[in-house]
This record gives structure tokens, sequence and C-alpha cells, in this order.
């Protein structure tokens, strides 16, 4: 679907159309100023542009559920969940913004379900609920029924609901459209707009708008191993630092344990909770020299840690589809499970491994690994979800340091960082973080639309304020419309002998994430993260800017995004490996070999980083209620 | 196979390709006005616009692959090894996106799904016509098939677009009718339309409640990812005939069959037309490669019996 004309200005642009860019666009056209604005005749401009059909989002592969002390099942408190959020985090959560996810929660659930999600049910009728790792009753207490699910498919459900209510709500969705370049205005302070590929036409468009709302996901695909769909290039992060914003905790990538082997594809922490054990290559169940309490069930990151030392000591296994391969996987043992039990309780788990490893896992060891999973860092954002600047007055805690806001924009998602999973995501939190905090950006859009709209009837020549606007966009837009000839055009003779004619994006995207993986999965050191920077300087970013479309029909042309895609990787590449190399500490997901331990002393704070080589600059945590203390399991 | 790792085989890709061809070009033919033609004098301009633009070929990929390779895996290897410029659409890479609907030896499925070893054919030498002309049938002689498989491997695959939908480029197709035909029937809950908000920590409305067994009545039916496997695989839809397809049936049976739902009459009068559910020939052949399991054929069939029972 593609917009039938493009307007001259639009009120808003949603950059994204998963969980988080759906909740927007519905947000905001329920939002009470959206309401005032059409009693008034005004009809809003809003266009969510997205680079998949919305249906395609891969918000439609989270399957376990959704957070909230709905209590349906047994006694929860929202406060309870506040609490676990903030320790999951490792203390790097702002509170005031965790305390608003698990306030809110039970309004996001219950709103989801009225919208038509099909809820598993408790024989009453009410919303099922199961146990999450880190859930607790008391402030750390039992683990408690807190996670609302829908079978083992939950995202599939929520995916679904929010584009049928955007159909219900006629929402104006330009799809499979790719979104090259953000423009703010001449100070950097405002936005002005996107520019746009059409991959169907092979056409860039200007797209002027007063608001634009990024909500593009997360960039798993930085990384050679990863659950997230070949889509999670980290578009909305690399747009927001080629235009000169910040990254927020972009050092924080938390790996899954148990990734089926290269594949990526995740093995439910059930298969373990039923028994699975992890063995190395000369069979040993390690987890327990790492965790003789909790072996096999520790923690996602302590078991995480635990099979990389093992890969790290050489006692890793190849991957049988790869026996030539590194020996970067360690065993699944799941053959002391009962068979007919194992079909009964892990049926997605057996079915997984039989169709994708080819193996029967009531009779082999299955080779897993860790895989990327979410990125908890991101374009930084106020609990409003305003794009802002951190301002730095000298060291961190000086008077003048403040958040500059920048005028019309907003983040949402995986792709932005308001900062309630700190140093490592709890699960169940990212729908709830999508879908609450998406809506509430899409409430403070509208209020910003009601401000100001494009069709308002007593416009007083505000037009004229838009003007130097219009012209960033438009220049935007030519350079891109530029680059793109230059993409479709041959190779240059004098460049073939650098082999650029050879290379492709999808060569490229393989290669940097086993240079990624290499260097920062799962823990790193000043040593591997200096020499993935000068990998990154002398072979990524010269191959990155030499990428060459080896087909000059624009139209379809899926290497043109291909290129844009890889150069969008190696921009945040350089990003996440520099707020890595800053940090001097271990906290959550990030495993410092060389500083092992957690320093609230100094690092108590977010980095913030931007694409200059400024370095990074340290925005202190926000603590309301609940003072760091260790986090133990 | 000498020289090659044991577990390594290969499979021939048969990949039906079109590039479409430029706007600006398909203009520019016919040069001065005066010769330009206005196409058939039967049809004029219509049919000549049915038919895609392009180019139009066949291409095969011969790789090394393991009969456990899905073919999605055996696509991205040519894209990143051999040829970049291959066109299809794909994006989580387990069947849960609805992406890569295309149609593998005739049979529309999904890439990533779909498995070497399930899917690579050898030629089969009884069905190769003679000098004569003749077709030999009579013994099937397996030695023969195995004579082939040192030089061909598994065999082959072919792979084109999903049938029923214009191509756009490769194996991509259009499948905004089948979307445009879901958005059609009002795909979304519609209910009271009361949302909850929080005050002091509490919720003032509860979710709608339904039991297990309401939610048994159309839980399957949330599963469908409008991937367009049933309708590429449906005769009359793919045929061309006059039909809203199966994806957009289910859409409707779905909420007709949701306890929450208000809208049932309204739902059941809008697919009650000759291209609704009148024009389901029952032929069923949209149950077979549905990935997420539904029986398609058996809710079509159920959804004209609630129409026909009003």
């Amino acid at each position: 679907m593609s917009p039938k004309h493009i307007e001259d200005m639009y009120d808003a642009v949603i950059v994204g159309a998963g969980a988080a860019g759906l909740s927007a666009a519905l947000g905001a056209l329920r939002s009470d100023a959206v309401k005032g604005l059409r009693e008034a005749g005004i009809e809003p401009k809003i266009l969510v542009i997205s680079k998949l059909q919305p249906l395609r989002s891969h918000t439609g592969s989270a399957e376990g559920g959704i957070a909230a002390s709905l209590g349906n099942v047994e006694a929860d408190d929202w406060h309870w969940h506040y609490y676990d959020t903030v320790k999951g985090g490792d203390w790097l959560v702002d509170q005031d913004a965790a305390k608003l996810l698990a306030e809110y929660a039970p309004q996001t659930v219950i709103n989801l379900e009225r919208g038509g999600v099909a809820f598993s049910r408790t024989d009453d009728g009410h919303i099922a609920q199961r146990r999450f790792g880190g859930h607790t009753r008391d402030f750390g207490g039992e683990p408690v029924r807190r996670a609302a699910y829908a079978a083992d498919r939950v995202g599939h459900q929520i995916l679904h609901t929010l584009w049928q209510e955007c159909v219900g709500a006629g929402v104006e969705f330009a799809e499979e459209w790719y979104v090259t370049d953000l423009v703010l205005d001449e100070q950097g302070d405002r936005v002005a707009g996107v520019v746009a590929y059409d991959t169907h036409a092979g056409a860039t468009h200007a797209i002027h708008a007063r608001n634009v709302l990024l909500a593009t996901g997360g960039a798993g695909r930085l990384f050679h191993t990863t659950s997230n769909s070949w889509d999670l290039t980290g578009d909305g992060m690399a747009l927001a630092l080629a235009a000169g914003l910040q990254l927020e905790d972009a050092e924080f990538v938390q790996f899954h344990p148990t990734g089926l082997a290269h594949t990526g594809i995740l093995l439910s922490e059930a298969a373990r909770a039923e028994g699975g054990v992890l063995r190395n290559a000369d069979g040993r169940a390690f987890m327990a020299d790492y965790a003789p309490e909790h072996r096999d069930l520790a923690a996602r990151d302590v078991v995480s840690r635990s099979i990389m030392a093992e890969i790290d000591a050489g006692r890793g296994v190849a991957d049988p589809k790869d026996p030539d391969g590194p020996r970067d996987c360690v065993w699944l043992d799941m053959t002391g499970i009962d068979k007919d039990h194992m079909e009964a309780v892990l049926p997605q788990v057996v079915e997984t491994v039989r169709k994708y490893a080819n193996i029967d896992p009531a009779v082999d060891w299955v080779p897993v690994k860790p895989t990327a999973h979410y990125t908890m860092g991101g374009i930084p954002i106020t609990t409003d979800g305003e794009v802002y600047r951190w301002i730095d007055g000298g060291d961190a805690d000086a008077a003048d340091s403040h958040r500059s806001i920048v005028a019309g924009l907003f983040a949402a998602g995986e792709c932005s960082c308001v900062s309630v999973h700190g140093a490592n995501r709890l699960g169940g939190n990212s729908l709830l973080d999508a879908c609450l905090f998406g809506t509430r950006a899409g409430q403070t859009l509208a209020a910003r639309i009601a401000e100001h709209p494009v069709d308002d009837p007593m416009d007083d020549g505000a037009a004229d304020a838009d003007e130097s606007a219009v012209e960033a966009v438009d220049a935007a837009a030519v350079a891109r419309g530029d680059a793109l000839a230059a993409l479709l055009s041959p190779v240059p003779a004098d460049d073939d002998e650098t082999g650029a004619a050879d290379d492709n994006p999808y060569r490229l995207l393989a290669d940097l994430g086993r240079v990624m993986e290499r260097a920062v999965a799962v823990r790193c050191s000043a040593q591997t993260i200096a020499d993935a920077l000068c990998t990154l300087r002398h072979e990524f970013e010269p191959r990155a800017a030499a990428l060459h479309a080896h087909s000059d029909t624009a139209a379809f042309n899926q290497e043109v995004t291909a290129i844009w895609e890889a150069q969008h990787l190696v921009t945040l590449a350089n990003a996440v490996l520099r707020a890595s190399d800053a940090r001097h500490e271990s906290r959550g997901s990030l495993k410092r070999l060389d500083f092992p331990e957690r320093d609230d002393e100094r690092f108590l704070a977010h980095s913030m980083i931007d694409a200059s080589s400024d370095g990074v600059r340290w925005q202190p945590v926000h603590i309301a209620d609940y003072p760091p203390q260790a986090r133990a399991y | 196979m000498s020289g090659m790792d044991d577990a390594l085989t290969t499979v021939t890709l048969k990949v039906n390709r079109f590039t479409p061809r430029p706007e600006r070009d398909r203009g520019a033919r016919g040069g001065s006005p005066f010769a330009k033609k206005s196409g058939s004098p039967f049809g004029g301009s219509s049919s000549r616009n049915r038919r895609p633009h392009g180019k139009q070929w066949v291409q095969e990929y011969t790789l090394r692959v393991r009969p456990e390779d899905t073919v999605l895996d055996c696509l991205l290897t040519v894209k990143r090894t051999v040829d970049p410029t291959l066109a299809f659409r794909y994006s989580c890479g387990h069947g849960m996106c609805g992406s890569d609907a295309v149609s593998i030896n005739g049979t529309p499925t999904l890439l990533c799904t779909a498995t070497v070893a399930d899917w690579a054919v050898r030629p089969n030498p009884l069905a190769q016509a003679d000098d004569e002309g003749f077709r030999h049938t009579g013994d099937a002689d397996d030695a023969a098939a195995n004579a082939h498989e040192d030089d061909s491997g598994l065999g082959v695959i072919e792979l084109a677009p999903l049938p029923g939908f214009p191509v756009q480029r490769d194996l991509i197709a259009d499948i905004d009718p089948m979307l445009d035909q879901i958005r059609k029937l009002k795909p979304y809950l519609q209910a009271d339309g009361v949302l909850a908000t929080t005050s002091e920590g509490k919720v003032d409305v509860f979710e709608y409640l339904q039991n297990p067994q309401q939610l048994a009545k159309y839980e399957m039916l949330t599963n469908c990812i409008a991937c367009g496997v049933c309708e590429g695989s449906c005769p009359v839809f793919a045929g061309g005939d006059a039909f809203i397809g199966p994806a957009a049936l289910i859409a409707a049976s779905r909420f007709v069959n949701d306890s929450r739902d208000t809208a049932t009459a309204s739902r059941l009068d809008a697919i009650d037309t000759a291209d609704g559910v009148a024009a389901c020939q029952s032929v069923r052949a949209c149950s077979r490669q549905c990935p997420r399991g539904i029986d398609v054929g058996e809710e079509m069939w159920q959804i004209v019996a609630r129409v026909k029972e009003r």
C-alpha cells in the first residue's frame, strides 16, 4: 500500500509499523487532542512509513508474554513489578520511567485485549498469566505469574490486532518504503521531515513533516547469530546518529543463551526448566561450575557468559551443520527428558530442532549458542517520547547539564531508550515498553499537532516558519537521489582492482556480524574492542562506502536497500564499540573481562554517544525509590 | 562427490526471473506520436496492461547444500555469493512473518519452512519423450533414476512467484489485492470500544470476559499470518475468477466466531455475495499447505454453513 499522493506537509510521519509505531498511531488518533481537532473540522495528516508491510514486523515473533500486575491468577502489585524491572536492569534504570511502565501496564494489557488480542484465558474468563524470569512478589521474593500470554505467540496476536485497529481507524501507510534520511533544521533543534525511498517505484521522496516519530526496532543484525529478523538493521538509531543526535546506553545488548546454533532461532528457556542440561565438548555439565545453586536455570546473562567462557577456554563444539566452522557452540542435552513429556510440554522447541537442525532432541544433543536478542539502548527519549540531546555542562552532575529536546522528534520501542530496561531487560517488558511508551509518544505528538495543525483554517503565515525546514528536506532528497543514481550506475573501471565490483551488502553484513560477535558478543575487553574498531575503520567503512548495486533497474531493487542497511549497521557498530569501550565496569549484559565488577561510583550513569569523535558523555541515572543494591537471584 | 564434505551435496534452483522495464522506457517506445500504437484493435490498452512489461527468463543456480537447509537458506547464499540481484521477500526466517510465500515446484508454500530434502526432485527419465515423441511407461526402473545421482546431487527445485498475484520482480508478487480484500471485510473487533484508564494505580475498566471454550472457537483462526499460500492454492482465486479469497474469509470468520464481537449479522451479510462465500467451490486445496496448520477448507465450509443458516 502506497499513499495516493504525497502531501506538501504532514502533521506527523511515523517511521516503523511494529508494536511501537502502530501503538503511536493509535495513541495519536484516539487522543483528546485529535478528537478536538476533528470537532473543529480539521483532519490531521499522519503517514506511517514502513520498510515492511506492517504484518511482517518483528513484533510478530515475540513468543512469551507481556508483563502486567493484573493479579488474575495470584496476588500481584505494580510496585513489585516496578522493583523487579529496576533490579533486572542492574540499577541502570530510570526509575521514573520504570514506575510508569509498571503502573500503566495493566491498562495497556487490558486495552490490547479490548482491541481484540486473543489472550489465553483462565477458567473464569480473565486473561491468563504465567511465570517469567525475574518477576517476583514482595520485592524479590517468590516467582509470580505476571506475564499475560497467548499460547506462545503473543507478539503475533498483538501485532495483528494493532494493525487491525489501524485499519479500522483509517491509518494511511506507505509500505515497503525505506527512510534514508532524518532531516532536522539548520540548528539541529527542530525536525523538518524525512527522505523516503519507495522500493516499488525505486524513487526517493522528500516527506515534509512537523513531527516525526521513529519506531524502527532493534539492531540484532549487528551480530552474526541473532534471533532478530533480517530487517533489524538499527535503521532508526543510525538515522539519529547521522542527524547529529546521540544514542543512550548503546553498549547494552541482551543475548539469549540458547539460540539453535547458527540459525539464532530461540529455543525457549522452558527446555532447561524441563530438565535440559548444557554440556561442553567433554560432555561436562558445566553450569554447576559457574552457578552451583541455580545451574542451568541461572539468569540469562549468567548462562550466556558461562557458555562463552567454555567456548573461550576451547571447550566449545562446532555446529554439526558446519563441522569445519568455529567451535563456538555448546550442547543442550535434552535426552534426559521423557520423550512423551517433551512432546507435550515443549512442542515448539521440538519442532524447531527437528525442522532446522534435522536432529531428534530425544536422542541427539542439540548445538546451541548465545544469540543477539535485544538492544536495551537507543535513541534517548523522555517519558513522553520526546527525543533529546544530553547537554553536558562539564561533568555529569554539573548544574547546567540538561536534556535539550529536539522539537517535533519522537521515538518509541526498541530503537528508543527511555531507560526502563537499564543494563538488562526483563522478559515480558519489551512488548510492554513498545505498546505503553508508543501510546504515550503518540499522545504527546497529537498534542503538538493540535497546537499547529497543517490544515488550520486560521493559519496566520506559519508556513513561513516552515520554509527553511522545507528547503532542508528538499536538499536532502536531492542529495539522496544523486546517491541512488550513483549506486545504480556501473562501478567505475578504475575501482575494479579494489574488488568493489565483487563485493555486495549481503556479504558485508555477514562479515561484519562475525567481527562484532568476536569483539563484543556477551563479553569484551579493551583489546577486543580496539581490534574491532580498527577492522571497522580500515575494512568495513571503505567497503560500505564503495558498495554498488549489480542491477541498474531501480524498481524492487533489494540490493539498494541492503546497501543502505549495511551502511547503517557500520555506523551503529562504531557507536556500540566506542560506548562499550568507555564503560570501565561490568553491569547487566555488558561483561568487561578487564573490568569484571560493577562500579556505581563512576558508572551509575547512562552513556550518551554521537557519531562525532568527541567521546562519551554521561547522564546520571534517575533514582527515585530503590537505591542500588547487589543484583543476585 | 569426491573432494566435498560428506554432509554436502548439490541442488539446482531453477528460478523464474522477471525484471520490470522502467516506466520511462515504456513511454519512450513508439517514438513519434503519429506512429504511436493504441494497442490491439480489439481490446485497446486493457489487455496490454495486464501482462507485466519486462524481461522474463529462467535462471539456474547450482549450490552446495545440506539436505536440511531451507530453500530460503539457499536463496540467501545465492544473494551473498553468486547473484545479489535476485529479488525475493523474506524477514523472520522461521515461518512467523508471512513474507516469503512463493511457488515451489508449482506448490505455494513458504521459502523458510521448505527444506531442500523435501522439495528437490530428480529429473524423471520416464517422463521424457523419446525421439519419436513417445513417453515410455511400464516398469518404474529405479536404477535409471539413480544413475543421475552422482552428477545432479539432490536434483532440482523450481521457484516462481506466488500464483494468483501479479509479479513485480523475480519472486516478489503484489499481494496488495489480498490485503485490500481483508481490509474490505472490517477485520477488527467491533464491541463497545471503551478503553481503560489508570487513576492512582487502579484501572477503571476490565477485560472482556471470555472463557477457554469461547476462545477455542476462533483461536486457530487468529494464527493466520496473511502469507497468501491459501490464495495461491485456490483454483478459483488463482484462476482469476471474482472471489474475495480464503484469506479474507478466514479473517471474517475469526471475528464471527469471537464471542466479544457484536457485528456478526453485518459480517455474514458482507460475505453473502457472488464473489464471497458463493464463489468457494470447496476444492479445499487451500488447506494443504497452510503454514499455520489452519484447515482453511473446513473453515470455509463452516462459514458457508453459518451464512446459509441465517
